[in-house]
């Protein structure tokens, strides 16, 4: 171990999130090896190990010959001033050597909080963070995840962003970079080349100029890049590459269990769900590979825990047959079976009972919105007599917690629809009252509510976001309804979720605005005790940027948005359809009950089809 | 009387794993290596397993003691092999056999304490070290969950047995016996009581490591048993 390091790692919290040597964290001999590639994770050891799309991507790339993945993650502010202190640049926690000169330096970029910790890590790893004065001996950045369908705001700092599914695309990004390396191609050249990859997009071949009302007026390629980059998908689930042999952290983790991935995509078109579009088409796992990949994982583990995720696990449709077939393997070795994210629409008490004998948590349920016209207007497939029917199968089968989220300042909101959500919450109260066995024994009724963020390739994209003061606005008044000790209401703070506003939908302008915060000191922005609002503000007076430009500004059908370039298959039109159908309340059938025609099909290949 | 016991070394990247992180990777381990162990309590049912005097955060050892109860998926002889591949760097089984005493009966433990200087070990050390361990008594302040004012006196001297010293360029290495148990000496707060009586010593930094244990008259704790299963293994100091 670096000597520098011993001296400091007992005077952090929690260092064996440095250290690395977990169970099947990958070692490679350094003279077989002649591509590195630093995956980073633009937040804390914790979050980032409980990612399965890194797992996912270490695995493959560690499987290529010749390539050594190595994890990153940001060290925590303690960590953080102590290298600074030492000069211990970042580090890969396998090998822990600095990642200054490796090949690749990839972030997965989840949330836009995390920006400035990517440039935080590149500086912490002595990379300067601008892509215009790296020179050739410094690593190619690449970034991927939710946030690359905008990277916009990141265009001055990343080199290549990937979109969509990782599998595939990053094997091609890989060779492209052996070939050029063979064929001595400049840092330039490469990226010319890899362009031309299908998904991915790399942003300095793209001029943008713009209006002078600040929005965009042209996006042109150039050398050759295509005009549109669209995003990558697996076909075939089934076949793709699983890790069930994946590193088991020495330490607590978020999410500290098996995690069984059962189907990508979803089917039910919430309006405001980003992730809903951008994961089409639905493709879903057989039966038989998710019973042999959950028992793998769980015997390569030892986890006692599995969680089947998805977006909306309730809609897979063996899902009896599966945890028939999981709980054969788990129930004689107490192995326990969890199911996050269950539709109350579908949500069945006899299949809960069977996988929860063992501990009874609460329930979670997502309506949304406490009113059925705007259930409706956001496309949020759920009734109230849904709600409430799961509820009294709940209570009456011995549940006494129920969270209830929500979100203020969808569009169409009206004060009506804010008391609908004190409303919802009382009559589960109600509920509860009629068909506990034990009323002594009371119940917790928690109700959240998050401030809507209005996100790219979404049919939202378009609507701004109300005003923070309305917001606040909101919740004083859902808070002066919430009358009973019961039910427990907690809300976010604005403050955030207006920055995310801005970046979600930012432009290229922004680079210099995150760049100026991150100089004043942001970092681990989605962190309360280290965000700060003030200093963002007042970075945009400085930089001459107005933020409610991002926000509160609706966007006209014609305007060119500044993600146009950007692709994930489905048609613009259908998302501004989507948009109107939400003015008038009308719902849109979910793809199992009818194909609305949103276009993401038409990335399958020839044979395949949506959901199957 | 517990069952079986596991002597395992504790080092490198594995020294910054927490006590309780320790005990959630072992018992990972052994349902990854298909050894299934005795579970205790009779509403949540979890996995037994005891450590020996928990070791702290960023100190290695050599002779770390583990109990469980072997119920089947492979004979105690078996145990090390199927064991070591499931574990993580850092972590690993020397052996397992019977146990023959509870760890109650553990005396002191004897470490290999590396006082670092950067700029080289101090003149008189040595002398200056004796000086300070022959006296009659040695008070230090430590921090205590239970005292009002958070801090409690503890005298350092009877918790001390023999010891020697080493001397090479940038290190004085000091194996000594300190007490394990009930109450313990942590070699931090040793390190704090060189800093603080002899302000010359005080080390740039300090690496600890268990090298034995003694049981409470001084004898090697279960030495025998810990004798033949290293005897065999190579490398093992």
């Amino acid at each position: 171990m670096n000597p520098k390091l011993e001296r400091i790692l007992p005077r952090v919290q929690k260092p064996a999130r440095y250290t690395g040597g977990e169970y099947h964290a990958v070692v490679k001999d350094k003279a077989q090896v002649n591509l590195r590639f630093a995956f980073c994770f633009p937040d804390t050891y914790e979050i980032g190990m409980s990612n399965l799309g890194m797992r996912i991507l270490y695995g493959i790339m560690n499987e290529m010959e010749g390539v050594w993945c190595e994890r990153v993650f940001a060290p925590w502010i303690d960590m953080e001033e102590e290298m600074r202190k030492a000069d211990i640049p970042l580090y890969g926690l396998e090998s822990g050597d600095p990642i200054t000169h490796f090949d690749f330096v990839g972030f997965s970029l989840g949330y836009e909080m995390a920006y400035t910790n990517l440039l935080n890590m590149l500086d912490l790893a002595h990379i300067p963070v601008l892509a215009a004065e790296r020179g050739e001996e410094f690593p190619i950045v690449v970034a991927g995840g939710t946030c690359a369908f905008n990277g916009e705001p990141l265009a001055d700092f990343v080199d290549i962003f990937s979109l969509g599914e990782g599998e595939e695309v990053t094997v091609e990004m890989l060779e492209l970079y052996r070939k050029g390396r063979a064929l001595g191609w400049s840092k330039q050249e490469y990226l010319r080349q890899a362009a031309q990859i299908p998904g991915l997009y790399v942003p300095s071949l793209y001029d943008v100029t713009y209006h002078e009302d600040g929005t965009v007026a042209s996006i042109t390629p150039r050398e050759g890049a295509p005009a549109q980059v669209t995003k990558r998908i697996v076909q075939n689930l089934d076949k793709a590459y699983y890790p069930t042999r994946t590193i088991i952290p020495s330490t607590e983790i978020v999410h500290d269990r098996v995690m069984l991935e059962v189907f990508r995509g979803c089917i039910r078109g919430c309006r405001f769900c980003q992730a809903g579009y951008t994961y089409r088409p639905v493709r879903t796992k057989s039966v038989e590979t998710l019973v042999e990949q959950g028992i793998r994982s769980a015997q390569d583990s030892g986890y006692e825990e599995i969680t089947l995720s998805s977006l909306s696990t309730s809609d897979y449709r063996p899902l009896n047959d599966l945890c028939d077939g999981l709980l054969d393997y788990c129930e004689p070795r107490s192995i326990s079976l969890n199911l996050p994210s269950l539709r109350a629409d579908n949500f069945s008490m006899e299949l809960m009972e069977r996988i929860q004998r063992v501990r009874k948590s609460g329930l979670t349920f997502a309506p949304e919105a406490g009113t059925q016209r705007l259930r409706d207007a956001i496309n949020k497939d759920v009734t109230e007599e849904d709600v409430l029917n799961t509820a009294r199968k709940a209570f009456s089968g011995g549940y006494s917690t129920v969270k209830l989220y929500f979100m203020l300042g969808l569009p169409t909101e009206t004060d009506e629809d804010v008391l609908g959500i004190a409303d919802l919450a009382y009559k589960v109260y109600q509920t509860w009252r009629e068909v506990t066995p034990n009323r002594s024994r009371g119940v917790k009724i928690t109700v959240s509510t998050s401030f809507f963020v209005p996100k790219p390739h979404t049919p939202f994209q378009w609507e701004q976001q109300i005003s923070m003061e309305e917001y606040q606005r909101r919740v004083k008044l859902l808070r002066e309804h919430m009358r009973n000790r019961s039910i427990v209401y907690n809300w976010h703070d604005a403050d955030m979720s207006y920055m995310e506003a801005v970046l979600a939908r930012g432009d290229r302008r922004l680079g210099k605005v995150i760049y100026d915060a991150w100089k004043k000191g942001a970092h681990f922005d989605s962190w309360d005790e280290c965000y700060d609002y003030d200093r963002w503000m007042e970075t945009f007076r400085d930089c001459g940027i107005d933020p409610d430009f991002y926000t509160s500004r609706p966007r006209a059908r014609d305007e060119l948005l500044p993600w146009a370039m950007i692709s994930d298959g489905v048609r613009e039109d259908f998302l501004w359809k989507e948009r109107e159908a939400c003015y008038r309340s009308v719902v849109s059938p979910n793809c199992r009950k009818q194909c609305t025609g949103c276009g993401a099909n038409c990335l399958l290949e020839k044979g395949r089809k949506c959901d199957e | 009387m517990s069952d079986q016991r596991l002597l395992f070394r504790k080092e490198g990247r594995a020294i910054y794993i927490s006590h309780l992180d320790l005990m959630r990777t072992f018992q990972r381990a052994f349902l990854r290596a298909g050894i299934s162990i005795r579970h205790v309590g009779k509403f949540n049912p979890h996995p037994f397993i005891s450590v020996a005097v928990p070791l702290s955060l960023g100190f290695s050892s050599q002779c770390e003691l583990l109990d469980f109860g072997l119920e089947g998926g492979c004979t105690l002889e078996e145990v090390p092999a199927r064991l070591n591949p499931a574990l993580p760097e850092g972590l690993t089984i020397l052996g397992a056999y019977e146990a023959s005493r509870p760890t109650k009966e553990i005396g002191k433990l004897i470490w290999r304490l590396e006082l670092l200087y950067d700029s080289g070990v101090p003149q008189g050390a040595e002398e200056q070290l004796t000086a300070l361990f022959s006296r009659p008594a040695l008070v230090m302040q430590k921090k205590s969950k239970k005292a009002k004012s958070g801090f409690t006196t503890v005298d350092l001297i009877p918790l001390m047995g023999a010891y020697r010293m080493e001397r090479s360029e940038e290190a004085l290495t000091l194996t000594i016996a300190l007490a394990g148990q009930n109450p313990g000496l942590n070699p931090t707060l040793l390190g704090e009581a060189i800093g603080q009586e002899c302000p010359g010593l005080k080390p740039d930094f300090l690496r600890a490591c268990r090298v034995d244990i003694l049981d409470q008259s001084g004898e090697r704790f279960e030495g025998a048993q810990r004798d033949a299963l290293t005897a065999g293994l190579a490398g093992t100091e």
